[in-house]
């Protein structure tokens, strides 16, 4: 190619910040520093005398701006223009983004089978259409991702050993970013770890499911059940306002069904969701039914695919301007509210029930147990079990509340589960009734004897 | 200008004023120069409608204002990870994690070091300048030893520990097949930081495996210098503690390649095991002679006893006669080091508490075991042990039955040990009757679903531990 076809620089000087990269890099000595300011940036840009310019393209190559020193088009005036007029508006050109919906797959219908919560809930996921899992080892929560591990490559989805949890929350960010379902199974140490990308995802909008079987703490603790991560994740959700719905079954079946909500609710809100379970719910093999059908998920249109029909799109959580990041956490508080509708609770005997015990996950059941017993001895007990701890199922409390009737909070935990009970009773403005409880921890759950001594204490 | 950049960047400060065409770095900053060459490549290999570009923490947090393309921002010192992620869910991708000294390695380490032993093909471009610009020019683990910086105003010194070496550490690794470090400060290197960063993108775009690509850059700013001193001080002072150079270049074949996710529902169930049709009724009821609603059974034994299947076989047994049933394993160190519990409950309608704290049936596979509950035992239970292994202790309550049947040298016997907890199952429903015969023998079939030659060897046992127990209760009267 002649010398004088070669493209010479052209710059616009409000576009040069003047680090004078090119400047030495021009054998022709073309490019110099200049003393002068430019008024509408306040700093000094280089001036270019294009007279001995050979075209060689050195400056263009050492000039850090994408819009800074640029080759002039053949034939293109290297004269000042309005950069107001010299670039586009456009942001790109790539096509606006499309769901692509999510299929509803019939399934024949199937004796029951006879697993693990752990692997009901990975069934629950792969049902759902996750095929995407990654994890760090953490009893009692592991036989969830060695189930994944055998069934996965079966299905051609991913099972990934991640080299921490911090990791794995990471892989699923990226996973949940791009729009496919993704989970994690872990305990209460690793769910710790966790937070940080939670925070992450909430701010981002990115969905994923977490099964988190609670394990006895503080610090390393023990492996045996305890509900001691409830307030995590219902106030503790990594740094900012951050909420996340928690889903606290009590049996395998609800291993499964709780699991396959979660990532419905999880793509519906564009939000992680927790499901919480104790060490027993996770390790306890029961009866589990599968549903009528399962789920090939679609991308929606805000993923970060890696194609096309993408390409427009940003996860992103971080906002530089105040109020840019204001408008962004009341958009995310508006979410929280419509969460609100998500609250679900389960009673047993309650609409004449002077003591409502509440409780939930495997405690629920010895408290169903003692409710049984409680009604034997002509009693009145009824059984409130919260499915949601957040949003805790207020309203459906309320309407067992009245003159006379009293609480008794079983769990596995120092009163976390009481605390969202009186937090919740406390923002819809009730008066909170009198509040009895039985608590056990470092693994010893509530029995079913201890919870009818203690509700007979109050009833009789 | 490559047109892998906006045209305008909207997202710098809303794309008002300079802002729209102007990148957020300080002036002389090589972020500028890297992004250049990286959508310069991008667009010469034609990748730029499948390419994820995922930003870190720190001064290039911005990376998405600019690149026409996806674009992920992660947390500090995740970007690889988020990388992976982006890989996993999409393999036909092309995922970029760029990071900066700070990101890739101080706090993301662990995420580093695993993402290129991992070996799946994605691209990791790392800024080394020898401090953190973001926070204000801190030290950085790559900052050089004696070297000033708001952290280090003295100088790096040992006990600050010395730059790490991140290119020849990665190479190191079995994961990646390209490791190359390049610089910005001359026209030929910066010729060469293209050609690496396009190689490295190529390489992974063939699905050979993990790219990584160090650039030494200048940070002027920090470094209190004005921009050609900043080249010259990368120059004299950083190559030679961090040597340009290939570090890593294997010839690898492609071979990372995924399957698209399957959802076919017929191999979904047989995946999981699930079958249309269930094994037979053999019950008439519910063994109310043991308990009204609530059967609650423990098994004990060492590890290998076999306690867990069993335990397994009679929850599956009751699920299939329509009753409610659960199984609860001890688990962790405990069940590894040697010991072996299961608590097991079968109810008429549903299992409320499913620990057996005081069960009506154990079942002992062992002296330790025995011992250790057969106190618990409630009152007119029964006692199941291993007559080979352990003597009968006395239960505390004179209501509770015991029954010694010698499992183990039954099932060496038959030839296999393995079924001691078949013949022990044999021997449960002689001495309770917990379920009807056919009950169990149904449980173990579909058990064996997939070893069907065991069954035989299965039936037998559990008739040899049924016939057992049976004179064993017939000799005590």
């Amino acid at each position: 190619m002649p010398v004088t076809e070669r493209p010479k620089p052209s710059l616009v000087p409000e576009y040069c910040k003047g680090c004078g990269r090119c400047v030495s890099v021009c054998v022709k000595g073309c490019i110099a520093f200049d003393d002068e300011i430019n008024p509408a940036t306040g700093v000094v840009p280089v001036v270019i005398d294009l007279e001995k310019c050979n075209g060689c393209g050195l400056c263009i190559e050492a000039c850090p701006e994408p819009y800074g020193l640029r080759a002039l088009d053949q034939g293109e005036d290297y004269e000042l223009q309005d950069p107001a007029k010299l670039y586009g508006a456009r942001l790109s050109e790539a096509p606006e983004p499309e769901d692509i919906p999510a299929q509803r797959i019939p399934l024949p219908a199937c004796q029951p089978l006879v697993i693990k919560g752990n692997y009901a809930a990975a069934l629950g996921a792969l049902l759902a259409g996750c095929r995407h899992v990654y994890g760090y080892p953490i009893t009692p929560s592991t036989e969830g991702a060695e189930l994944m591990s055998k069934l996965l490559p079966r299905l051609d989805g991913v099972f990934l050993q991640a080299v921490s949890e911090v990791a794995t929350v990471n892989h699923m960010y990226g996973t949940g970013g791009a729009g496919l379902p993704c989970l994690t199974f872990t305990s209460s140490p690793g769910f710790s770890l966790m937070l940080e990308g939670i925070s992450y995802m909430a701010g981002a909008e990115v969905p994923a499911v977490f099964i988190n079987i609670m394990r006895g703490g503080p610090g390393l603790g023990n492996i045996a059940p305890e509900q001691s991560d409830i307030k995590l994740a219902c106030r503790g959700l990594g740094h900012g306002n951050t909420h996340a719905i928690c889903l606290t079954p009590s049996t395998p079946q609800e291993m499964l069904d709780l699991t396959i909500l979660a990532f419905e609710l999880s793509f519906k809100y564009r939000h992680p969701v927790i499901l919480l379970a104790d060490g027993y719910l996770g390790q306890m093999t029961g009866k589990v039914q599968l549903p009528d059908h399962m789920t090939k998920p679609g991308i929606p249109k805000w993923a970060v695919y890696g194609d096309l029909a993408h390409r427009k799109n940003l996860i992103n959580s971080i906002y530089l301007d105040e109020h840019d990041l204001e408008r962004h956490n009341e958009y995310l508080c508006g979410k929280y509210e419509a969460m609100q509708a998500e609250a679900r609770a389960e009673t047993f005997l309650c609409e004449d029930a002077e003591l409502i015990v509440v409780a939930c996950n495997t405690p629920a059941r010895a408290a169903k147990g003692a409710v049984q017993e409680l009604r034997h001895q002509g009693l009145k007990a009824g059984l409130f079990r919260p499915l949601t701890v957040w949003p805790f199922p207020v309203e459906q409390l309320k309407a067992h509340l009245g003159p006379g009737r009293r609480l008794l909070v079983v769990e596995a935990s120092a009163g976390q589960l009481e605390d969202e009970l009186r937090l919740a009773l406390s923002h819809a403005g009730l008066p909170v009734p009198p509040v009895a409880h039985v608590r056990r921890m470092g693994g010893m759950l509530p029995q079913q004897d201890q919870i009818v001594a203690a509700a007979t204490a109050i009833l009789a | 200008m490559s047109s892998v950049f906006y045209e305008k960047f909207e997202r710098h400060a809303h794309g008002e004023g300079l802002k729209g065409q102007s990148t957020h770095y300080c002036a002389g900053c090589g972020h500028g120069l890297v992004h250049k060459y990286l959508a310069e490549a991008i667009q010469e290999l034609g990748l730029q409608d499948d390419t994820v570009m995922v930003s870190p923490v720190g001064c290039s947090v911005f990376a998405y204002y600019y690149f026409d393309t996806g674009n992920t921002q992660a947390p500090h010192g995740r970007a690889a990870a988020v990388a992976i992620g982006h890989k996993m869910a999409n393999p036909k991708s092309t995922v970029i994690s760029y990071q900066g000294d700070g990101d890739l390695a101080s706090i993301g380490l662990a995420e580093t070091v695993a993402t290129a032993q991992l070996g799946v093909p994605v691209t990791v471009i790392f800024i080394n300048n020898a401090i953190y610009g973001m926070t204000g020019g801190q030290m950085a683990p790559t900052t050089l030893m004696g070297q000033s910086t708001s952290t280090s105003p003295d100088g790096r010194k040992l006990i600050n520990g010395q730059p790490i070496k991140m290119a020849e550490l990665i190479a190191q690794l079995d994961g990646p097949v390209y490791v190359e470090r390049v610089a910005l400060y001359s026209a030929v290197d910066r010729k060469k930081t293209k050609k690496a960063i396009k190689k490295a993108l190529k390489l992974q775009h063939e699905g050979r495996g993990y790219t990584f690509v160090e650039v030494l850059a200048e940070c002027p700013t920090h470094l209190k210098m004005t921009p050609d001193k900043a080249e010259q001080w990368v120059k004299e002072n950083m190559t030679p503690i961090f040597p340009l150079g290939v570090k890593k270049d294997v010839v690898a074949e492609p071979w990372f390649h995924l399957e698209a996710p399957g959802f076919d529902p017929g191999t979904l169930l047989q995946a999981v095991g699930a079958s249309a049709t269930g094994a037979e009724r053999a019950c008439q009821g519910f063994p109310t002679h043991l308990h009204a609603h609530d059967v609650s059974l423990k098994l004990a034994g060492a590890g290998g006893d076999g306690a867990q299947t069993a335990a397994m076989l009679i929850a599956t047994a009751a699920i299939n006669e329509g009753f409610d049933g659960t199984h609860i394993p001890s688990y962790g160190p405990e069940s590894r080091g040697g010991t072996s519990y299961a608590d097991v409950h079968v109810a008429e309608e549903e299992v409320l508490n499913p620990a057996s704290p005081n069960p009506h049936i154990l079942l002992a596979f062992n002296a330790p075991s025995l011992a250790k509950f057969g106190g618990t035992v409630a009152s007119g239970g029964t006692i199941l042990y291993d007559s080979s292994v352990a003597k009968a202790v006395k239960p505390l309550d004179s209501t509770v039955k015991t029954v010694g049947v010698p499992f183990t040298e039954i099932a060496v016997g038959l030839g296999k040990l393995v079924v001691k907890n078949i013949v022990a199952l044999g021997a449960l429903q002689a001495a309770t009757g917990l379920f009807p015969k056919e009950t169990f023998l149904a449980a173990i079939k579909q058990a064996l679903r997939e070893k069907a030659n065991l069954v035989p060897l299965n039936e037998k046992a559990f008739q040899a531990g049924y016939d057992a127990a049976r004179r064993a209760m017939a000799a005590r009267g």
